[in-house]
């Protein structure tokens, strides 16, 4: 348990330091905004990265956590990310990102005692997190993909209706 | 060895300060980011001005030669014609109020989506020409001149914008946004750049009256299928009167909610409401479309889309005017009609309801009633019967469309009747509705799907308000009272909060209306299987 008390103690510099990396993906002019304000609907997307940071980090140390909670917690950021002009790439990239915030505030600390096996466990965990948002990456992706033709269907049904009556001889007649 | 980038390298996409200052970034037509052009025949037939063909993500948009002087020339009979336009590039203080308000730039966290830097990409051109300053010390002073790339920046931010208008509630000055975004698009029309989206349809009201362009006699039988699937569900076929003179009541809706799913069930809601009100209305082929995307397109084009309402009006002879739910319709009606093509004919008299007797002074001068006005008055006189509880299996919020509510105040009519209608009604935070309502994300003629990740992006603020109270209350459902909302939340809702479903104000009603002489209701207008319904005593076996 030495591990996980070790990983909570750093949890506060860990967390400012991912959310302060994903803001730095935005242009210059706009991370000022998204570090003050706090409205959760008045600045969604510092929520929903807050939001994301405080539970990939509690995943990442080995907090028992359930994998729908994790997922739920990530849902609005992967989504958000997912229609952003950024590569796929750039988009979860970011999830990688929290590897070297780990290794200069908690590697240290591990190895001083002898802990070095438990930090790399939480790594790995990382590292499924990052294939758990690839995967919720792709259905955003194949929801807008979708969305496309649901709505061009949807725009003519009733259209489509009549066509296929008189096609069938308007046979309500 | 080639070395692979870390994924700090793959998402480090700025430097920590910018080489560039923001104006001079420009902007990357992505696919997924703008509309597809507007063909040249359209353009053509509707005698827009320079008619071409031209690619947004080419480099060359094949503007015509003397492009440059026809901006000019049209910017200044702008500042010459709107004397709020040339307030709003006079007066703005750079306060930022209006920075963080509009959904674009919540979704984008772009710098030229905040209202007062997409104002600013017109003004740096007005502060060269117009002020002195600007024309002294140029740049210096965020002055600029025109190029070809600050022409497709322009029309980059004002299709990024959906002239919703939320951020002009926060300015101090009053500073209308949603006005310049417009003035950029008639500019941008000068020299033949629209979008098909919007011009398209623009050209099927001219020609043939609804947006899709089907003809009068199709249009007709579409409504009437309707009709037979009123019966089909309540056991009454509601009467479907077109082109009758001599009627009390002329009524026009979107001509989206005869086409679209799901807006054909809030207009089933309006045929069975009318019948069971006996109400003496017709509906008209000519005047079949309310929403009018003329008012995308520019000042001119709107106002001929919006004369067709009082010219039939004037040759059916009604008194007053119904009109749908719709949200842009309103903005016109109620802001612009009265100077476009007012006054009214002269036979028309101010609203009364011939149920109620309620007279609507607040329409005196444009004859035009919202529905939910009218509803909304019938259930406060006890004239409709209700049963809320058919709708027992929805909890629903209410997503406050731009215009009914900044443009007409339309804040307490459509939730004094969905209360009525549902017993199950939570509202979404204090900050995303009413007036402070987030946009669907599509509005003002970009509710198109090639854009449909911008349009997830943009909505995202409304989006994320929906998800919160669908999490926290269980909300299933959202109710609008606009034609292009009932087409652009399904999609967000699926993206953003799966398992909400959307439908317009008057589909609920429908559902809820106990109709005299009706069959029992077992399924609602979507033809669902309704769940709360008791068997009856079985009735005489075979
Ligand atoms: S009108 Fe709406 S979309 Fe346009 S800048 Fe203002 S808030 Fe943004
Ligand atoms: S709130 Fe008004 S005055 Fe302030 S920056 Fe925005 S437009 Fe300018």
């Amino acid at each position: 348990m030495l591990s996980l008390e070790i990983f909570r103690a750093h949890k506060k510099e860990v967390v400012a330091a991912w959310v302060e990396a994903v803001f730095a993906t935005y242009p210059f002019e706009t991370t000022g905004f998204l570090r003050t304000k706090q409205d959760p609907f008045g600045n969604p997307v510092a929520h929903m990265t807050r939001e994301a940071a405080s539970t990939l980090f509690d995943a990442v140390a080995g907090e028992d956590m359930h994998p729908p909670t994790v997922k739920n917690a990530l849902d609005r950021f992967i989504k958000l990310r997912a229609v952003q002009k950024f590569l796929p790439s750039q988009s979860l990239a970011v999830i990688h990102a929290m590897k070297p915030i780990l290794r200069e505030q908690v590697l240290p600390k591990m190895q001083d005692v002898g802990q070095l096996a438990a930090y790399l466990e939480a790594e790995s965990r990382l590292d499924s997190l990052a294939l758990l948002a690839f995967d919720m990456y792709c259905e955003a992706r194949e929801t807008v993909a979708e969305a496309r033709i649901k709505e061009i269907r949807n725009q003519h049904a009733q259209l489509a209706r009549w066509a296929q009556r008189l096609e069938d001889g308007g046979k309500a007649e | 060895m080639a070395k692979l980038p870390t994924p700090q390298m793959l998402v480090a996409s700025r430097p920590a300060f910018p080489e560039q200052d923001w104006l001079d970034i420009k902007p990357e037509f992505a696919p997924g980011s703008f509309c597809y052009p507007a063909k040249k025949e359209t353009m053509e037939l509707l005698h827009m001005p320079n008619p071409h063909d031209w690619d947004p993500a080419a480099e060359d948009w094949n503007l015509p030669e003397n492009w440059e002087k026809i901006l000019c020339d049209a910017f200044a009979e702008r500042l010459e014609k709107h004397r709020s336009l040339k307030l709003f590039m006079d007066i703005c203080v750079r306060c930022g109020a209006c920075a963080d308000k509009c959904h674009f730039f919540l979704g984008t966290n772009d710098p030229k989506n905040m209202p007062v830097l997409r104002a600013e990409l017109l003004r740096s051109l007005y502060r060269r020409d117009y002020t002195m300053l600007g024309k002294l010390l140029g740049k210096k002073v965020g002055a600029r001149s025109w190029d070809k790339d600050v022409v497709k920046e322009l029309f980059y931010y004002a299709y990024q914008c959906t002239e919703c208008r939320r951020c002009s509630l926060f300015c101090p000055y009053g500073i209308d946004t949603a006005e310049i975004t417009a003035i950029v698009r008639e500019l941008m029309h000068e020299v033949g750049l629209g979008t098909h989206w919007i011009m398209d349809p623009v050209k099927n009201c001219s020609f043939t009256g609804n947006h899709l362009g089907i003809q009068p006699h199709s249009f007709v039988e579409i409504v009437e299928m309707l009709a037979d699937d009123c019966e089909t569900v309540t056991g009454i076929r509601p009467k479907t009167p077109f082109n009758e003179k001599g009627h009390e009541i002329l009524f026009i809706t979107p001509s989206g909610d005869v086409f679209a799913d799901p807006g054909i069930y809030t207009f089933m809601g309006y045929l069975l409401l009318f019948h069971e009100l006996d109400l003496d209305y017709t509906f008209s082929t000519y005047a079949s479309e309310g929403g009018n995307f003329g008012s995308f397109t520019s000042f001119n084009m709107a106002k001929k889309l919006n004369a067709k309402m009082y010219a039939e009006a004037e040759r059916l002879g009604a008194k007053w005017i119904l009109g749908g739910e719709c949200g842009h319709m309103w903005r016109v009606i109620n802001q612009y009609m009265d100077t476009y093509n007012g006054p009214s004919p002269s036979h028309m008299i101010t609203p009364k309801s011939p149920i109620t007797g309620t007279v609507f002074k607040n329409a005196a001068s444009t004859k035009m009633v919202h529905i939910a006005e009218f509803t909304a008055d019938l259930i406060h006189h006890n004239k409709i019967k209700l049963d809320p509880s058919r709708n027992d299996h929805i909890v629903t919020t209410f997503h406050d469309s731009c215009n009914p509510a900044r443009a007409m105040g339309l804040l307490d009519e459509p939730r004094y009747v969905l209360k009525h209608v549902c017993n199950n009604f939570v509202e979404m935070p204090e900050n995303t509705i009413r007036e402070q309502t987030f946009c669907c994300g599509a509005g003002s003629g970009l509710n198109t799907e090639e854009i449909m990740e911008l349009r997830m992006r943009a909505g995202m603020p409304r989006g994320n308000a929906l998800r919160y109270v669908q999490q926290k209350f269980g909300v299933n459902h959202m109710a609008c009272v606009c034609a292009i909302d009932r087409a652009t939340l399904p999609p967000l809702a699926d993206y953003w909060a799966p398992g909400v479903t959307v439908s317009g104000l008057h589909e609920l009603v429908g559902n809820a209306l106990v109709m005299k002489g009706e069959a029992k209701r077992t399924m609602d207008l979507r033809q669902e299987d309704l769940p709360n319904v008791v068997d009856d005593e079985p009735e005489g076996e075979e």
